[in-house]
């Protein structure tokens, strides 16, 4: 048999035919475009002017004023104001509302049903008191019969940074997220640091005493440095797992009302605290009491351990808790229910631990919040039908009607007595991420005896920003405020 | 006609890792879990060093290193593409990824380290890519990226200053230097000002004539400067 010149075309169009249905053709596609690949580039949809926004930071109680250069509604990098710097968390903050983590839909409907059912037996626990949501929690749980108002209880409230010569830390992270950054620094030169912990942490590296103590030898060693330290109110003793024998060296050397102050209150509306319900902490509330407990912990700053929730639970309880994932109190809860988070929430932000005067400011959206999202204060107010929208100017309204203190912008940077300013210019200032400052008053001593009383708390489970990877933490940084 | 520097002082460097971050967000560096200490992308890097001591006597700092704009450019004179350039008019080494093919010739000649491949395309969580900087591409897989001063923001700066009739850029601050909440990282204008008295820069006998100013009052911190010198330094 012979081969014609038409049978070798025939073959040649037949294996071309034929190799289409083989993967080879397709896969040599791809590989070529990879190969010759022109970047396509990433869809930007954030083309446009960039605009200069003001806020302040709600990742902590810091409260750090923050600038945000948005372009086309959406924040493209955050920074600090002058003389106020924001830490690595704050910088990295406009992107906590893409954790890849993060849950999209919840039950409320269901949710609030539950805790209907549960009626008299209704607690809310909030991890971040002193807010204005606080107090609507709180006028909630006096609404509702049987409501109770939780919170965790801190030893120490409010320190005054300026007056400490010596700070003794027992692994509280002084100089890596504490308190609030601008203050720390500028105090930092006027006091000498000795740090107390296990591991050598970032504060320990540059304290200017690091001693290694095993867990469990606090006391000791608190009773040890105290013996060095003069008695004349100039130390200050802090402890990250709040120790009530190490904190308690702060009354043995006459601390309070000098380093260790009592925590001045931003005022509330008189009406507020008439209905409030009173604060308690949970270990205080008794076993199987609770059937159905709501947990503001979207912006918890401190948690309470499980082990001390769970005893005061029902048989058949309820827990309802507000977050962004699932990876704090999600696991034990029959209701997670997706809430906003910063740079998405509008919320006031408590007094800073080192602040020796009342503040208040807020933190206003910078972008909006996925539809979806509840808000926990709504929720609760909705449970006990109470009237919250404008519950944030109410408080404004009630502050500026005190006529104390001044008002710091930072759009310009300048500070005026509220008496010069009107009360719609006030509100309009703080959306703008103005700061109140109340005026300064004599400091006074807390009431020791009262917090001294062994706290339930521990470090929140808080979601890092993407950009926090593990090249991050391999350099060793901290970065996360506590 | 400007000559860009940095002038970072060690003994005031809290290693709080701001600068890295605001030089992640500012740049568009991508989050990429799988990224770690050897594939990873960080313009900056802030390293933990210490004096090699123990106990009472260990003393530690933080080192925050990025490419140190050399005027004697290794880097440069080793790419096959001319994909880096040593920018006459700011003192800028810049770094062109469209140009790059990725051999790596310039991340071996670096004696800092501080430039970085990347081994993956960039990718952002959905939804985030609207919170990226319009003033900066990112870059694609298999080409090499480093500090550029924030080269977005010179731009944004110069365009500025064209608007307003001027010529040079003015307010012109990379990213790193403006959030450094303790003001250890300060930017200048070498033919404007002078890096503080008592500075040095990183391997100097190499001659590469870098332009980021370091400055310490610890003798061991100076040491690192010239490192290896057969004492037992510690870089993490």
């Amino acid at each position: 048999m012979s081969s014609t010149r038409r049978d070798l075309l025939k073959m040649t169009a037949g294996v071309a035919a034929g190799t289409l249905f083989t993967p080879a053709p397709w896969r040599l596609i791809t590989d070529s475009a990879i190969l010759s690949e022109n970047w396509p580039g990433i869809f930007f949809s954030s083309h446009g002017a960039p605009t200069e926004k003001f806020t302040n930071c709600a990742l902590c109680t810091a409260g750090c004023a923050v600038k945000a250069r948005c372009v086309n509604d959406r924040p493209i990098s955050l920074a600090g104001v002058v003389k106020s710097p924001i830490c690595a968390l704050g910088l990295a903050g406009l992107h906590m509302p893409f954790h890849t983590a993060r849950i999209a839909h919840g039950d409320a409907e269901n949710a609030a049903a539950a805790v209907r059912a549960a009626q008299g037996k209704v607690a809310v626990l909030d991890l971040r008191p002193g807010r204005t949501a606080s107090w609507t929690y709180r006028r909630a749980m006096a609404a509702l019969p049987g409501g109770i108002y939780l919170a965790p209880q801190r030893i120490l409230n409010a320190v005054n940074l300026a007056a400490v010569k010596t700070l003794v830390s027992f692994g509280a992270p002084v100089l890596d997220g504490w308190g609030t950054p601008s203050k720390v620094l500028a105090a930092r030169e006027h006091f000498s640091l000795i740090q107390v912990e296990k591991d050598q942490s970032h504060t320990g590296l540059l304290a200017d005493r690091w001693i290694p103590v095993q867990p469990g030898n606090e006391p000791v060693v608190a009773q040890q440095i105290a013996r060095d330290l003069p008695a004349d109110g100039s130390s200050l003793f802090l402890s990250s797992a709040e120790l009530p024998s190490v904190l308690k060296m702060n009354v043995t050397l006459g601390n309070l009302g000098h380093t260790v102050i009592a925590r001045n209150e931003t005022p509330v509306p008189a009406a507020w605290s008439k209905q409030a319900a009173a604060v308690h902490a949970i270990q205080n509330v008794a076993d199987r009491s609770i059937g159905a407990l709501l947990i503001d912990e979207a912006s918890a700053d401190v948690a309470v351990p499980w082990d001390v929730i769970a005893p005061k639970l029902t048989n058949s309880a309820v827990v309802i808790t507000f977050a962004s994932t699932q990876a704090g109190y999600g696991r034990y809860a029959q209701f997670v229910l997706p809430a906003a988070v910063y740079p998405e929430v509008t919320t006031d932000i408590p007094t800073a631990i080192d602040s020796v005067v009342a503040t208040f400011r807020l933190a206003t959206p910078l972008m909006a919040a996925p539809s979806g999202v509840v808000d926990a204060a709504e929720f609760v107010a909705s449970l006990a039908k109470l009237d919250t929208k404008d519950a944030l100017q109410e408080r404004a309204a009630s502050i500026h009607a005190t006529g104390r203190g001044s008002l710091l912008s930072y759009s310009d940077q300048k500070s005026r007595p509220i008496k010069d300013v009107k009360a719609d210019q006030f509100w309009t200032a703080l959306n703008a991420g103005a700061c109140w400052s109340d005026s300064e008053s004599p400091l006074k001593a807390p009431r020791w005896e009262a917090t001294i009383a062994t706290p339930a708390i521990c470090e929140a489970v808080r979601p890092k920003p993407p950009l926090f990877t593990k090249l991050y933490e391999e350099s060793g940084l901290k970065g996360i405020a506590s | 006609m400007n000559r860009y520097a940095m002038s970072i002082d060690i003994d005031k460097c809290t290693g709080c890792g701001a600068c890295m971050i605001a030089c992640a967000v500012e740049n568009n560096v991508p989050p990429l879990p799988q990224s770690n200490d050897r594939k990873g992308i960080t313009w900056i890097r802030v390293f933990p060093v210490d004096n090699g001591e123990q106990g009472d006597t260990r003393q530690s700092a933080f080192l925050p290193m990025m490419c140190q704009q050399c005027d004697s450019t290794p880097c440069a004179s080793v790419c096959p593409q001319q994909a880096v350039q040593l920018d006459v008019k700011t003192g800028i080494v810049g770094q062109m990824p469209e140009r790059c093919l990725g051999c790596r010739y310039c991340m071996t000649a670096c004696p800092y380290h501080a430039r970085y491949f990347n081994w993956w395309d960039p990718k952002w969580p959905a939804g985030m890519e609207a919170t990226l900087n319009p003033d900066v591409a990112p870059r694609m897989r298999g080409v090499v990226e480093k500090c550029n001063f924030c080269h977005g923001r010179w731009h944004a700066a110069k365009e500025q200053a064209a608007s307003q009739g001027k010529r040079e850029a003015a307010d012109y601050t990379p990213a790193c230097a403006e959030s450094c909440p303790t003001g250890a990282i300060r930017f200048f204008d070498l033919l404007a000002g002078t890096p503080e008295a008592g500075s040095f820069r990183l391997l100097e006998k190499l001659g590469t004539e870098t332009k980021i100013y370091y400055r310490s009052k610890r003798a061991w911190v100076k040491g690192l400067a010239e490192a290896p010198d057969g004492k037992e330094h510690h870089l993490a």
